[in-house]
């Protein structure tokens, strides 16, 4: 079963249902035993760890592993949605030898494909019954710090891997039962908060104590051959229930392009592009077309492995939505695989930095959203809003200590859906995140709020509206009061409207609004501020769905009272004529008879429109091409050269095609080494 | 309808009963009564003043005619036990009303008044949604909608201090808007109104002025705490239900008056106290889990009677299966406790669900796998066993095939148990499955244990316990029907059932004390210069607290007072109460001890602390409680002859029929012991014995169930 799914031509068995060999009264027993391992694993990482990561933001995983490295049970509601069914595998396989009692670690994203920035530190541990290794037990934490060139480790502007802190190949931190001092010495060399780090890693190390006694307790109750067959059944039982899913899906070719604002600080869009094929209960997701790797610290170190669980956020989200009862395990992963073309934004090589593959994973749930939403667009909900800037202030207080504190996020809802309105200020693929109570916030730091809520008119208009964008305003008092806003991004691209809805209002960041001089800040993440500065920050609003002109006038209305909508908008985008608070009926009718028009399937918003007018399909799969056969360190500025000479003007002449096969021919004259390198792999 | 076997001579003491009289309010000895509501039946416990005996009663539930059954119990008291309403000396009564009013979303149209800038408080709440995966996924809708959110201009700063005075005219503007929107009520929650309530104060000043008709809620009363969502929506509750509660109970007090009782009716309170109902009128935020906490006070009074230090309650109805942790017979408190589709943050018994019920229901999936849930036909329709219209089957009609259940009166003769149409209900899923009905209807029962073990299990990591040293007490309609095998799966040694487990929340009113929480945001560093407002704080609630006492509950007894502190390290988002020694307090203050207190606490919660690291004070907080004299449970003799069942009755258990005695719960007393496979029949619920258990009767007649190999005990 394993073997069969993960051979790169055929990406499922013909029924991994058939492929279940546990009685099925009895099934679900199992997988409840195994899910409360699991979860005690992740209560006691939660009880005993240091970090605020985990306590607040839960940034961690808890796992079950088969032998092989595939998760077969993690825990339902706690933890971090991204990283479910990471496969630990390839870094399981770089420890030679294992013993009982032996604990391994690993936080480098170039040794295994397990850890994907440095923060995340990953353990391991073999169990053993009777010298027979029968599974694993593993997690990660996001450490708050790793070393590195700035604080906490991640910056966009970093351009290489060894400036995102200190990292650890797989490696026994434990060895039968000893600790390896030397590792935990060096590792405490390297940080900024060893000490949080120290604790961090023995709740880690707690945590898979529990999860081995556990999973010993479940082997003892179930006998060692219904424990080895039944967690094979647990994944083929969750492959089964998704393969039923994806059967629901017509078979066909999806293509979905989705972008990034930056690139890098300031930089070109990042395009993320995802071709699905769905066939017969499984399916391709191909990234091929995909933005090059970055000399920003976008890329994400997937390894190019086919089931890479940052490549499948996107797809667990979409096939949970449809059917709630799935069994969350990596099971679910075997209906897909991805092509991840090595040296893209999906697939980076050493010593590409790594650090914000947020933003791009992020994108890459959004493409899948949307690929997915070409195939059933009735079943799923247009875009969530995506950009949810992790808002932190920095600063010091009167005694000159560091006071540092979250204020954020600061993002928008869910699009609207099939038959209901997205949820407004977070929901959807955000909908983990918890905010920072303003009466908190300002104990805490010396900063006072004008203003937090919604943004009135920021969710693109529908049948079923979109989430509105959170708004939040305030002054600061201090010095050199550094706020960082991590993962902004949308203030260009909006988030796309579904079956003729809208698409969503863009976010803004903005420097003293009401003074003279207000400064757009556009997609910027840090910003230095002084006394008496305000700043003022919308997250993007998500998509409408539907077409806002068949929206209920009464429930439009409603949003205007609430001051969710305008009279304008309520006018110009769903045809609502009001007469103070209440619908003023022929009008309305009247109005919506004049304004309709036919509306595409997809509303990507006023901005990409007009971008893919210029880049559209052709010059991307244009310059795909020449970028395929350019080395992998000069792609990304080779992607800056070709958007240069395309905004020149130069060849424009020529189509599209051969516009960009020109520039590149220019390239290579003047930087004849272009030429004379090796195409690299694909 | 049995008098109960809690007859009683012997008092048992609490441990927090350091003196065992305190004085009753009303004053004469005569009967005290519990009364608790629930969706199917209404449970009375009755005692006797002088020699602490209670009796149980049990009549429908008339959720048509809310009060009715109280009249009909009543009756009922006095037909069976001889017992005139001039002779009840103390009232309590529990009560869903408050929950029910949110459920069903039928209270009180109110509007909500906010600093400016700060509408969305509730819409955006703490952004968090539940289910994480489902892209899909609606929020519930507000209990005030964002047309019915005025802003009013003023502002206070984080330390207190006035920023922006009140403006009048903003107050004005919104009591018009909320006067033409039609709401019927107020609630006012101000930023930082924890620290500084009189903006809200001038609000209300002016709305009283402006619009008298319309009642007006503050947060900075119902429960002033830091984090403004959590202040909001725990005042937004309360004016919500107000109303229905206030109603409810008003009908209550007049129909007492008329039958007459003349003791003035105490209601149970969320955190496992009472107080009065004329208060409850108005303060319905502290009574709105009364009737959960209701039972979890009943189990913990018999944890403590039964010397049982450490205890997990098991309370399993139609709908779910829910568990509170019991120490030394105190029941945990928290906050955040869940009211249909919101949280709501006042100290209440802290319980959580862990399961499905008995009602739920079971069914297989496309693949041929069984599921038990989410789905429940709770109490309307019920099992299909019932004969009251259900069709699919449940957790209890899987016990029904199993020939646990039916071979005797249920619900006190109001259910007639139907073995044929509970089997005819499995069938089905036994066809699909391709096994008989017998090993479906205990897979059945595997699958709704597994699903418990793993909340239990989740529990046991939380609190990071040894469920071994723990004992469960198993109640409700299908708690001791499923608690031995989930003791089993998750490791617990021990259960009990009690000998009435249908009336216990009945009985908890009866032993809870007078008692209420008060709180105090100071949001400073803990260290010396903070000593004086601690102080001050203290002896400010601790005035407030026992005016309370003495003045509103008529409680002329020495309270017990308990202080305590939300504390946390600089940085954590999170704070954890600190009970304080009342010697810390003494003399200014004890710095050290009180610093020295957290960690310790940090240590065993989480399992390191940081000496080195600055501490915060949140909150100050202060337990007031009047001590109510509690039922004393008497010893039982000693049985003279072995326990004899009643009859065998034909069992599938573990796989296989077998001849399994039937004993009657009447006939159990002190000192009978027996050995699993067992059923024990009463007429609220049914006990199933294992294999490999050992039932013991102990003296004050709980069943104890010694679980897997041991002996019996």
């Amino acid at each position: 079963m394993t073997a069969v799914a993960r051979a790169s031509e055929t990406p499922a068995p013909a029924s991994p249902a058939a492929d279940i060999k546990t009685d099925r009264i009895a099934l679900q027993t199992f997988a409840d035993h195994c899910i409360a391992a699991v979860e005690a694993m992740a209560f006691t990482l939660m009880r005993t760890a240091h970090s605020t990561f985990v306590k607040e933001t839960e940034d961690f995983t808890c796992a079950l592993l088969t032998p092989d490295g595939a998760t077969f049970a993690c825990p339902r509601t706690m933890g971090t949605t991204w990283l479910f069914g990471l496969d630990y595998g390839p870094a399981i396989k770089m420890i030679a030898d294992y013993e009982e009692g032996d604990v391994c670690i690993t936080n480098d994203p170039y040794s295994g494909s397990v850890a994907t920035h440095t923060p995340d530190i990953h353990i391991w541990k073999p169990i053993f019954i009777d010298g027979d290794l029968v599974c694993f037990v593993a997690g990660h934490i996001h450490n708050t710090d790793i070393g590195g060139a700035v604080p906490a480790s991640l910056s966009r502007t970093l351009t290489e891997i060894q400036q995102e802190g200190i990292c650890i190949p797989p490696s026994k931190l434990v060895s039968r039962g000893v600790l390896n001092e030397d590792i935990v010495k060096i590792l405490r060399a390297n940080v900024r908060v060893p000490k949080q780090n120290w604790g961090d890693l023995n709740a880690q190390i707690a945590s898979v104590a529990i999860g081995e006694r556990k999973i010993k307790d479940v082997i003892a109750r179930f006998g060692l051959p219904q424990f080895k067959q039944g967690i094979e059944d647990m994944l083929s039982y969750a492959h089964a229930k998704a393969q039923e899913v994806v059967r629901t899906i017509p078979d066909g070719q999806y293509f979905h392009a989705e972008y990034a604002d930056e690139d890098s600080d300031g930089g070109l869009p990042c395009r993320i592009a995802i071709t699905l094929t769905i066939k017969d209960g499984s399916l391709v997701l191909d990234y091929t077309g995909s933005d090059p790797q970055l000399t920003s610290s976008l890329n994400m170190p997937t390894g190019g492995r086919e089931q890479h669980a940052l490549t499948m956020v996107g797809l667990g989200y979409v096939l949970y939505t449809l059917d709630k009862t799935l069994l969350m395990n990596s099971g679910v992963y075997r209906v897909g695989r991805a092509i991840l073309p090595r040296g893209s934004v999906v697939h980076a090589v050493a010593p590409a930095a790594v650090g914000m593959r947020s933003l791009t994973c992020i994108v890459t749930q959004l493409g899948t959203f949307g690929a997915f939403a070409k195939a059933i667009p009735e079943r799923l909900g247009a875009s969530p809003a995506g950009g949810n800037a992790l808002m932190f202030v920095r600063t010091l207080d009167i005694e000159g200590r560091t006071i540092m504190a979250s204020v954020g996020p600061l993002g928008g809802g869910a699009g609207g859906g099939p038959s209901a309105d997205g949820t407004d200020g977070a929901g959807a693929s955000s909908a983990y995140l918890k905010n920072t109570p303003i009466e908190i916030s300002e104990s805490e730091i010396p900063i006072r709020f004008k203003e937090y809520g919604l943004a009135p008119d920021s969710g693109g208009a529908g049948l079923w509206r979109g989430g509105a964008g959170l708004v939040m305003e305030f002054e600061v008092f201090a010095p050199h009061t550094i706020i960082t806003a991590r993962n902004r991004d949308r203030s260009m691209y909006g988030c796309w409207g579904l079956k003729g809805g809208y698409a969503g209002a863009l976010s803004s960041f903005i420097l003293n609004p009401q003074s003279p001089e207000p400064k757009q800040l556009g997609n910027r993440d840090v910003v230095t501020l002084q006394p008496g500065d305000v700043i003022r920050t919308i997250g993007p609003g998500a998509g409408g769905w539907g077409d806002p002109l068949d929206r209920d006038p009464e429930q439009v209305a409603l949003d205007v009272a609430g001051g969710l909508v305008s009279a304008e908008q309520a006018r110009a985008a769903y045809g609502v004529v009001l007469s103070g608070d209440s619908v003023d009926l022929p009008a309305t009718r009247a109005l919506r008879a004049q304004s309709r028009r036919k509306r595409p399937l997809f509303d990507y918003g006023p901005t990409r429109t007009a971008y893919e007018e210029v880049w559209n399909e052709e010059r991307y799969r244009a310059l795909t091409r020449v970028l395929t056969h350019t080395a992998i360190t000069w792609r990304h500025w080779v992607k800056n050269q070709v958007f240069a000479a395309v905004a020149a003007g130069r060849h424009a002449d020529a189509g599209e095609t051969e516009q960009i096969s020109r520039i590149y021919e220019d390239l290579t004259q003047r930087f004849p080494r272009l030429r004379t390198i090796e195409p690299s792999a694909h | 309808m049995s008098s109960c076997a809690l007859a009683c001579r012997e008092p048992v003491a609490r441990s927090v009963e350091a003196e065992s009289n305190g004085s009753i309010p009303g004053g004469n000895v005569g009967y005290r009564v519990g009364v608790d509501i629930g969706g199917s039946f209404t449970d009375f416990a009755v005692m006797d003043e002088a020699d602490g005996s209670v009796h149980a009663l049990k009549v429908f539930s008339r959720p048509d005619r809310p009060g009715e059954e109280v009249l009909e119990g009543m009756q009922q008291i006095g037909s069976r036990y001889g017992i005139s309403p001039a002779e009840i000396s103390y009232f309590t009564h529990g009560t869903t009303v408050g929950v029910n009013s949110v459920l069903q979303r039928k209270g009180l149209k109110l509007a909500l008044f906010v600093t400016e800038g700060f509408r969305d408080v509730l819409e955006v709440a703490r952004l968090r949604t539940t289910d994480m995966f489902d892209l899909l996924a609606t929020r519930p809708a507000p209990l005030i909608t964002r047309d019915r959110v005025f802003p009013i201009s003023e502002r206070i700063d984080a330390d207190g201090t006035e920023l922006t005075p009140v403006s009048e005219a903003s107050v004005a503007a919104a009591v018009t808007a909320a006067k033409a929107k039609g709401c019927e009520g107020i609630v006012v929650s101000l930023l930082h109104s924890y620290r500084h309530a009189g903006h809200e104060k001038i609000v209300r000043d002016i709305c009283a002025r402006l619009a008298p008709e319309l009642p007006v809620f503050l947060s900075s009363e119902v429960w002033p705490i830091v984090r403004e969502y959590e202040r909001t929506i725990t005042s937004t509750v309360s004016g919500y239900v107000q109303p229905r509660v206030a109603h409810y109970l008003g009908s209550l007090q007049t129909a007492l008056k008329n039958v007459g009782v003349v003791p003035e009716l105490k209601v149970t309170k969320s955190n496992g106290g009472v107080m009065s109902a004329e208060q409850g009128k108005g303060n319905c935020i502290q009574m709105i889990l009364s009737g959960t906490a209701s039972g979890v006070i009943g189990a913990s009074f018999i944890a403590s009677a039964a010397k049982v230090a450490k205890a997990m309650s098991l309370d399993i109805g139609g709908t779910s299966a829910d568990v509170a942790m019991i120490f030394d017979g105190t029941p945990q408190y928290g906050v955040g406790e869940r009211i249909g589709d919101f949280n709501i943050f006042i100290p209440s018994v802290s319980v959580s669900s862990v399961g499905q019920g008995g009602g739920s229901i079971a069914w297989v999936d496309k693949l041929g796998v069984l599921k038990v849930g989410p789905e429940s036909a709770g109490s309307n329709p019920g099992p299909v066993c019932y004969g009251r219209g259900g069709t699919r089957p449940t957790v209890t009609d899987s016990f029904v095939v199993c020939g646990l259940i039916g071979s005797q009166d249920l619900g006190y003769n109001a259910v007639k148990i139907d073995a044929e149409a509970a089997r005819r209900a499995i069938e089905p899923l036994a066809d699909e499955l391709g096994v008989t009905v017998e090993r479906t209807a205990e897979a059945i029962q595997s699958l709704c244990i597994s699903g418990m073990y793993s909340g239990v299990s989740g529990l046991v990591s939380r609190f990071g316990i040894d469920p071994r040293e723990f004992t469960l007490i198993a109640f409700g309609g299908a708690g001791p029907m499923l608690g031995p095998m989930l003791a089993r799966e998750v490791g617990m040694r021990e259960v009990l059932v009690p000998p009435t487990p249908g009336v216990l929340s009945a009985l908890g009113g009866l032993v809870a004390d007078l008692k209420s929480d008060f709180i105090r945001t100071i949001y400073t560093e803990l260290n010396a210069r903070a000593m004086p407002a601690i102080a001050e704080a203290f002896a400010d609630l601790e005035a407030t607290g026992r005016r309370w006492l003495r003045e509103e509950q008529g409680f002329t007894g020495e309270p017990h007072i308990t202080y305590a502190g939300d504390l946390r390290y600089g940085g954590q988002s999170y704070e954890i109460e600190t009970i304080f020694d009342p010697e810390w307090l003494k003399a200014g203050g004890d710095l050290a001890a009180i610093t020295d207190g957290f960690h310790v606490r940090h240590e065993q919660l989480f399992g390191h602390a940081d000496r080195h690291a600055g501490v915060q004070v949140i909150n100050l907080r202060l337990v007031i409680a009047g001590q109510t004299p509690r039922p004393s449970l008497p010893l039982q003799a000693r049985a003279m002859s072995a326990a004899e069942p009643k009859l065998t009755i034909r069992a599938w258990i573990e796989g296989e029929w077998h001849d399994v005695p039937l004993y009657m719960r009447a006939d159990l007393t002190f000192g009978h012991t027996f050995s699993g496979p067992a059923v024990v029949a009463q007429p609220d619920c049914t006990t199933v014995v294992p294999h490999g258990c050992h039932v013991r009767v102990d003296e004050i007649g709980n069943l104890r169930i010694s679980i897997g190999a041991g002996g019996v005990q």
